[in-house]
């Protein structure tokens, strides 16, 4: 199967509360609705870890949880793992989700109580129940705690389990809707080296992550979609969004004696001395050539002694895209 | 089947490990059990044993066995509509509906515990009657008390189910609720027969199951009375079970659908 998850045209609407009043005054009067998702596009690939990047509100879990078969969309198909999501009975059995929400565990019972309860809903063969959940914690790294109550785990811990839970009936897709949200960096980091490293390089799960934090998107997915306002706005590789919409390319130059005007034609994007060097970022946009740039430098007294292409950052491009966002809406 | 049962033990058994870490509320609740039985007991006392309606039936046994159904009746109504608000806010009703159990299946067996903790209630209620307080029980026909509790909790369960789809439905239900409380304990020969009341609203206790539930029950228990001598009754709340199971499922399935639609399922 080429695509492990695959949306078309998915729209979906919810409508706004209304007081008691209204609902009185006004009860033939229709709510007035929030639009989540209008017509979203979505091809995620088997094997793939696919980032889901966008504000808050942008969508992202109204459509993780379509294809997670707890709403409904209005419009539009979602097909997950060779299955709609309308026929929730073949898609359940092939997707676990891991959400943001730490609280989702019974707080009085044990870590492996709370594995051992969730093995039957899911399905887990009686005889298998227990040797899976050993197995799991100790890939989650969670065995020294199984036996202590929930509500001591740590942020980080509980996490864990919660990924654990997910993967409790071995379903080939995990959804995973902002899992490091609460976490400091420093479990961040661990749980996306196992997101990574784990659950894509050993598992070989297909992972759908949705997640506002950059860094984690640059570091984990493959290929990502900035989500904005319930709208695709751009799909593709980690290094194809990055560049999106930059018409220019960057290099840094690191310079002694720099002026300001010495390089001629070109945009000089930022300039500080550090040390008593100068570290320029100048823009080669047009037909602007590396060649020109360093000839205009040199001609001017300057000694360069380092040159090297600025990579355009994630964070940039994701800014680019809220700009053009706000200026459409102002106009 | 074996499916079913599995994950309803795997819900009695999650409930049962989470009352059992609070020991002492749970040592609390059974003596409160206990009190109540006494506080029945004596207010029973001011009560006329020839009053209309008690078929001979001491009141402190009428009373108790009332006051006992009707408690099972009340978890029964509101128990799968808290169960699924509880689960809402602890975060975990989100990672039961994304496994392979069925939403409808969730919801039922959320609240097994609560119906087992309610028969429960009902044992040490008849329990510390015939010992601390001299009850004498009667059961000649164990077939015909069996069937009443069963029909008895089916047809609460179609209730509770009803009145959980009204509230998934319209996301209001405590009025519903409160009015199938009050009616039942008005109507239904909860704590006093319906024979006392105006001729005029008496009728209302022919409709709800908890006047045959209690007719069988108190009969079956209290009295003495075999199988054929409450086959009426027994027929009576057969019917109104069966048309009120197949409704609560109906009633929920749809809920459970438009709840989906609007996601309000998983919303807190």
């Amino acid at each position: 199967m080429e695509y492990a998850i695959e949306g078309f045209r998915l729209e979906k609407s919810f409508a706004k509360k209304r007081s008691l009043k209204e609902i009185v005054t006004k009860p033939f009067v229709p709510a007035e609705r929030i639009e989540a998702l209008r017509g979203v596009d979505l091809h995620v690939r088997t094997g793939e870890i696919f980032g889901l990047l966008g504000p808050n509100g942008a969508g992202k879990t109204t459509l993780v949880k379509i294809l997670s078969c707890l709403v409904l969309p209005d419009r539009g198909r979602a097909v997950v793992g060779g299955e709609d999501v309308r026929r929730e009975n073949r898609v359940k059995p092939n997707i676990g989700l891991v959400h943001s929400d730490e609280r989702s565990f019974y707080w009085r019972l044990s870590g492996r109580d709370n594995l051992r309860f969730f093995a039957r809903l899911y399905d887990v063969p009686g005889p298998r129940i227990e040797s899976r959940i050993d197995e799991l914690l100790e890939r989650v790294e969670l065995s020294h705690a199984a036996g202590q109550r929930f509500s001591g785990y740590s942020s980080g811990m509980k996490q864990r389990l919660a990924v654990a839970r997910a993967l409790l009936h071995d379903p080939p897709i995990l959804l995973m809707d902002e899992p490091t949200r609460s976490l400091d960096p420093a479990s961040s980091l661990s749980l996306r080296e196992f997101i990574r490293d784990e659950l894509k390089g050993r598992l070989g799960k297909t992972i759908l992550l949705a997640t506002h934090n950059l860094r984690e998107a640059e570091m984990l997915c493959d290929r990502l979609a900035i989500l904005v306002k319930g709208t695709v706005r751009q799909v593709g590789t980690v290094g194809e969004v990055r560049r999106w919409g930059m018409d220019e390319r960057q290099v840094r130059l690191e310079v002694s004696n720099w002026r300001d005007g010495i390089a001629g034609p070109f945009r000089v994007v930022s300039a500080e001395k550090l040390d008593g060097i100068h570290r320029a970022v100048v823009a080669l946009d047009g037909d602007g050539r590396l060649n020109d740039l360093l000839a205009a430098v040199m001609a001017a007294g300057c000694v360069v002694h380092a040159c090297d292409r600025v990579e355009p950052d994630l964070e940039e491009a994701f800014a680019r895209l809220m700009r053009e966002e706000s200026a459409k809406g102002a106009a | 089947m074996k499916r079913f049962f599995t994950k309803i033990w795997a819900f009695l058994y999650r409930d049962l490990l989470t009352d059992l870490s609070y020991r002492f509320a749970f040592v609390l609740q059974l003596f409160g059990m206990v009190f109540a039985v006494a506080v029945f007991y004596f207010a029973s006392r001011m009560i006329d044993p020839k009053t209309a309606g008690l078929d001979g039936i001491e009141p402190f046994p009428w009373i108790l066995v009332g006051i006992a159904f009707q408690l099972y009746f009340a978890t029964a109504l509101y128990s799968f509509s808290e169960k699924v608000r509880s689960e809402q806010v602890l975060g975990t009703l989100e990672a039961m509906l994304v496994s392979p159990t069925p939403t409808s299946m969730v919801i039922f067996s959320s609240a097994a515990w609560d119906f087992t903790w309610g028969a429960l209630r009902l044992v040490v209620y008849l329990l510390a009657a015939v010992f601390l307080f001299g009850v004498k029980l009667h059961v000649t026909s164990p077939l015909a008390l069996m069937l009443g509790i069963v029909l008895t909790l089916l047809s609460s369960a179609g209730i509770g189910l009803l009145s959980a789809s009204f509230i998934l439905y319209f996301k209001r239900g405590d009025p519903v609720n409160f009015i199938l409380t009050m009616g039942t304990t008005f109507f239904g020969n909860v704590i006093f027969p319906a024979k006392v009341l105006p001729a005029s609203v008496r009728g209302v206790s022919a409709w709800l199951p908890m006047t045959w539930s209690l007719k069988v029950v108190r009969g079956s228990l209290l009295q003495g009375a075999d199988l054929s001598a409450l086959q009426g009754e027994i027929l009576r709340l057969a019917v109104l079970t069966a048309v009120l199971v197949p409704l609560g499922l109906f009633a929920s399935r749809i809920a459970i659908q438009k709840a989906k639609r609007e996601g309000s399922l998983v919303q807190y």
